[in-house]
């Protein structure tokens, strides 16, 4: 794990400097991006997600990577084999995304592999992974469900899934539409769906158990649930990768899982 | 085909509709046949299907296909995803027994709907009754249908989460008489009129039209999606209660 960087950090700020970042990643000691996400929270939502798992010697697929910070993630906890994939935000003219994945990648030196492929046209010919990152992006999707048909097929064990949500005051399965810029004044966002309908895909696209933890930070607690995380496992998933979900996971299926979710 | 023999295809086979296939020969279907008479009237009583090709999606047994036929449309393809291809489904037998009977002219062929491109061609009419509640993926079943409507959508579906402004859909299950001996779970759902006024917007259609089910009332709603191309003299059939929905966007 030798950096191959031969930049100065001159030079190296100097591209930073291009670059729109979301992730804050520490490329050198004292070189961190500006992304807007800090590093403290990258750090909080890289236990709440990856903690679950024992990943050495596993594979890991992470679908809109972006900067990367998951998928460097999950080479540092020992994954023998890491793909990374994005499109939109890989190709975008600011974000200038796949560039800024190989900077972050060389600098830290860290063997992952990368695809300049689109969730909505991804199928089983890219091989099942151990575990499937679907970070970030259902909610950017018009069609969510196909995608996340497509992401089942893609899954060797574990699919986890991180979303905005919506519908929170409702026990039975829902998802909100967002035409336009109705959120976040954003046009890539479309869809907010509750637990009780996540359940539902995941259950429908054969997953046998589904655990769900609030976002770190989205948390009840400080006034608002928009964002959850659920982990979806396969029948027949390894111990080391569907075992060990702590206090902050409840089973979905359990009986009354679904009260308490009110905003 | 003796009338004996009809009548023991009727009863040898499970029915989704109650189509009256004799005067005194009606088959012992999921939906009665008055509700599938008043859908009839208040979808198709709008449209001069004379000459039209229609293309119908969930078809179960052919009561629209037949109805759009005897309504003088040219060519009537009537499609089937999972009533005609789970093992042990018996739903296309049964609506080939039924278009024997009624000596009907429509082309039958299982489909799955988020299958289609243009590539397959395309209808005047595209039609689809209980659309949202028995589709796994409602919005890539939607864009399929919207890539073969050279004209009009006309859709039939169970609602819910009416009292939202938000769009919105809610999911669904039902065990239907299809598949296996004990029936099949179906997945779908349940979409309020916001929701789909948008989605039929954001897949082309320039007007969209409403109404309340003929018998059911708002637990299940009637649209009507006009592609721009479609000329302005189609409109005139729908009077009230078909309200416009069309979203501001669309114009
Ligand atoms: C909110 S970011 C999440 C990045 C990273 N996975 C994380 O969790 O920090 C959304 C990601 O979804 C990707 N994406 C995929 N399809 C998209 C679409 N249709 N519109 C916008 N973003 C899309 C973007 O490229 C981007 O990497």
């Amino acid at each position: 794990m030798t950096p191959q960087s031969e930049l100065s950090d001159q030079e190296l700020l100097a591209r930073i400097g291009r670059i729109t970042w979301f992730h804050s990643l520490e490329l050198r000691p004292g070189i961190v991006t500006p992304g807007a996400k800090s590093l403290a929270v990258l750090r909080r939502e890289e236990e709440a997600l990856l903690g679950p798992f024992d990943l050495r010697g596993r594979s890991v697929l992470d679908i809109g990577a972006w900067n990367g910070a998951f998928s460097f993630a999950s080479k540092r906890r020992g994954a023998a084999r890491v793909l990374a994939t994005d499109e939109f935000a890989w190709t975008h003219p600011t974000y200038k995304g796949l560039e800024s994945f190989e900077l972050a990648r060389a600098e830290l030196g860290l063997e992952v592999e990368t695809l300049q492929l689109d969730p909505t046209r991804m199928d089983a010919s890219l091989g099942q992974f151990d575990l499937v990152l679907f970070l970030g992006v259902f909610y950017h999707l018009f069609d969510p469900i196909d995608v996340l048909q497509r992401m089942r097929a893609v899954t060797g064990q574990v699919l986890l899934v991180e979303t905005h949500q919506d519908a929170l005051e409702r026990e039975e399965p829902a998802m909100v539409f967002y035409p336009g810029r109705t959120l976040a004044n954003d046009d890539t966002n479309w869809w907010g769906p509750n637990p009780p309908l996540m359940l539902h895909l995941l259950r429908q696209l054969g997953f046998a158990r589904i655990y769900y933890r609030d976002h770190p930070h989205y948390l009840p607690a400080e006034g608002s649930r928009t964002r959850g995380i659920f982990a979806a496992i396969l029948p027949g998933a390894e111990p080391a990768m569907s075992a060990h979900f702590g206090i902050e996971w409840r089973d979905l299926g359990a009986a009354g899982a679904m009260r308490d979710f009110r905003p | 085909m003796s009338e004996a023999e009809l009548r023991t295809a009727v009863a040898g086979h499970r029915w989704l509709q109650s189509l009256r296939l004799r005067p005194d020969l009606v088959t012992p279907g999921l939906k009665p046949e008055a509700q599938l008479k008043a859908e009839e009237a208040a979808l198709f009583d709008t449209l001069n299907l004379k000459g039209a090709h229609l293309l119908e999606i969930g078809a179960g047994n052919g009561a629209f296909s037949f109805a759009a036929l005897r309504r003088g449309a040219a060519r009537v393809l009537a499609t089937d995803h999972l009533a005609w291809t789970l093992p042990g489904s018996d739903a296309l037998s049964a609506t080939q027994w039924a278009a024997h009977a009624l000596g009907a002219g429509i082309e039958m062929s299982p489909l799955d709907p988020r299958e289609l491109t243009p590539r397959f061609g395309s209808f005047h009419v595209v039609m689809a009754t209980a659309c949202f509640d028995q589709l796994f993926n409602p919005i890539q079943a939607l864009r399929g249908m919207r890539s073969v409507t050279e004209r009009v959508l006309l859709i039939e579906t169970l609602q819910d989460g009416l009292a939202d402004a938000r769009p919105l859909m809610m999911g669904h299950g039902q065990v239907l008489p299809i598949g296996g001996p004990e029936g099949s779970w179906v997945f779908g759902w349940g979409p309020n009129l916001p929701l789909m006024t948008q989605l039929l917007t954001d897949l082309g259609f320039s007007r969209v039209l409403y109404r309340h089910h003929p018998t059911l009332g708002a637990a299940r709603g009637l649209y009507a999606a006009f592609l721009p191309e479609a000329p302005d003299g189609l409109l005139e059939g729908f009077h009230t209660p078909w309200i416009n929905v069309t979203s501001p966007q669309a114009a």
